[in-house]
């Protein structure tokens, strides 16, 4: 019985499979086939324009979403800990000092604390994604869809930048219940929190791509990214340091972004900002190129 | 070749089982009062447990501790004239007892959720402990961890904030209660939560401000009468400021009030956390 059912399968099997090509196809009405062609698109290779925005849109989507689903921890966590971090500071140092900067400690120390959660959390968000995918094996998922080395760079670095600016903006507002808040400069503002989260969102990546083990990233943040972070002058105006702690502070790229940011709201700079903005948008443009070619050479990524 | 080695093995097998049959004989196996064996074990695979990757265990809190450190003294040393080891004499005990704390919390919550995420709780409930035993293990095997991280970090800062202990008794009694405190707390927050979130929840939401607000970093009674009046409600105020004590022999607390309060909160826990395993809350099904 089962036999004889295999041997009729072959003369029975005009019934077209479930992907069939345009030639086995049986024919059909005119107009059903001119209004499904432009659909299927012939089934030839998808073709996109110089760059696949859908694809873009999507990858930029899921590193958004990514880090919105856990929102306590992505963004409600840092402004509790930068509050705190200002409740300290101003609650230790604030009675020592009448002014620092032409500002109240506190207003001196606000800029800064907001740059370091806002770069922090860039870090944080590209770093993580790529580590968790890499560890997870659903890198894939990125390596594989049709998109360019220039997209991934961009997809995965605007998330980062996405969540620095949303903690920023966060961080900002808890602030301003506690000390009111005026910006100066609001495009140099604008300016120096996209660049620095972009840098961070860079390293980041590379960090990211790099790692094997969390243990690796952990490394990289409690020994790189923190005391860089804390070292840049954000507790403190760099113009009254001992000189090799000056030195530090000015060797360290944190600086420029802080000292920046600051000036923006404060409209006072330890250092020269012009210099801080050039430095910014240089280091910017070497990590793209760097992230593109660890993506173009799969450096890391694949086998 | 093969026959022969087989052979052996086979041999040496049914001899083993013999020995092993004229000398213990196949019986329940019985405990006395306290099952030690299980305790100790137990304890160190906790303690182990919480220091495993010692490079970033205790590096990680020691090169953040420093860093405190250095941008308080170097904030300092912009505002005002003169030194600044005042200052960092007064920071160093806090942020020793932090970081011990933290790490206690961390250890028995940590491992708790790992075990629950892993399926391998059940080799903690099947093995022969009472609900006592397991209780003891959890305590103080936080407690370990948490007082090796917590020497790693005072040797490091005392390199740069030179100071004897004043008493070193009261500096022993609040390291061990304030590790077990949080040793109990970890282990609560472990039984309770399912996910990473929860613990990282009460981590960032009430560990971290409870004592970051308590007099780690600056007198709190500097402070405004209300503000004194609610952290006097916290007992990991007692912890840091009984501990201080121990070093700089000078606190803000009644030194007699703060043990006291430790004591009994660290008993409170230890019920609960008895009661928890008894019933095996959250553990069982």
């Amino acid at each position: 019985m089962q036999s004889s059912h295999q041997v009729t399968r072959p003369t029975t099997s005009s019934t077209p499979g479930p992907v069939p090509t345009p030639a086995a196809t049986q024919p059909r009405p005119v107009g059903a086939a001119l209004a499904v062609r432009p659909l299927v698109n012939a089934l030839g290779p998808r073709r996109y324009a110089t760059i696949n925005w859908v694809g873009l849109w999507t990858l930029y989507a899921k590193e958004v979403r990514r880090f919105i689903a856990v929102g306590t921890q992505t963004v409600l966590a840092p402004m509790v800990t930068t509050l705190l971090f200002l409740a300290i500071f101003v609650l230790a140092l604030g009675h020592r000092v009448d002014q620092v900067g032409g500002q109240s400690y506190m207003q001196f120390l606000a800029p800064g604390l907001i740059m370091m959660a806002m770069t922090q959390n860039a870090f944080a968000n590209t770093s993580s994604s790529l580590l968790i995918a890499k560890v997870q094996g659903n890198i894939v998922d990125l390596l594989m869809p049709p998109l360019s080395p220039v997209e991934q760079t961009i997809g995965v670095a605007a998330g980062g930048l996405t969540r620095g600016l949303i903690v920023g903006i966060a961080t900002g507002l808890g602030m301003w219940l506690f000390t009111p808040l005026q910006i100066a400069h609001p495009l140099v503002a604008l300016f120096f929190a996209v660049m620095a989260c972009l840098l961070l969102s860079l390293i980041g990546m590379l960090a990211g791509i790099w790692a094997v083990k969390f243990d690796h990233m952990a490394a990289v943040t409690n020994f790189v990214i923190t005391p860089l972070s804390f070292l840049s002058g954000t507790f403190y105006s760099t113009e009254r340091l001992a000189p090799v702690w000056k030195a530090v502070a000015h060797a360290d790229p944190f600086f420029y972004m802080i000292d920046g940011f600051r000036y923006a709201f404060i409209d006072h700079a330890d250092g020269s900002v012009m210099t801080g903005a050039i430095l910014l948008l240089t280091a910017n443009l070497c990590l793209v190129w760097l992230v593109h070619r660890c993506f173009a050479h799969g450096y890391k990524l694949k086998a | 070749m093969t026959e022969q080695a087989g052979a052996g093995l086979a041999e040496r097998v049914s001899v083993s089982s013999k020995v092993a049959a004229t000398r213990r004989p196949l019986a329940l196996r019985t405990f006395g009062i306290v099952n030690w064996l299980g305790v100790f074990s137990l304890t160190r695979r906790q303690w182990r447990n919480g220091l495993a990757d010692y490079h970033y265990q205790i590096l990680g809190p020691v090169v953040s501790s420093l860093l405190y450190l250095a941008v308080f003294h170097l904030a300092l040393s912009t505002m005002q004239s003169g030194g600044t080891g005042d200052m960092l004499h007064f920071i160093a005990p806090g942020l020793v007892i932090y970081a011990a704390c933290e790490k206690a919390y961390e250890s028995s919550a940590a491992t708790l959720i790992l075990d629950k995420h892993e399926r391998v709780i059940v080799d903690m409930l099947m093995a022969p402990l009472t609900a006592l035993e397991r209780t003891v293990a959890y305590a103080i095997g936080a407690c370990g961890s948490g007082l090796a991280v917590g020497l790693a970090v005072a040797v490091a800062t005392l390199i740069f904030a030179r100071q004897v202990p004043a008493d070193p008794l009261a500096l022993i009694y609040f390291a061990v209660g304030g590790t077990i405190m949080h040793g109990l707390i970890g282990t609560l927050v472990g039984i309770w939560a399912q996910k990473w979130d929860q613990y990282a929840v009460i981590h960032t939401f009430l560990l971290l401000p409870l004592s970051f607000l308590s007099g780690v970093f600056y007198r709190v009674d500097s402070l405004p009468g209300v503000a004194q009046l609610l952290i006097s409600c916290n007992p990991i105020f007692y912890v840091i400021d009984g501990f201080r004590r121990g070093f700089t022999g000078d606190g803000v607390s009644h030194p007699l009030v703060a043990g006291g309060i430790v004591m009994l909160v660290d008993l409170f826990l230890f019920l609960s956390v008895y009661l928890c395993f008894r019933r095996g809350y959250r553990l069982k099904p």
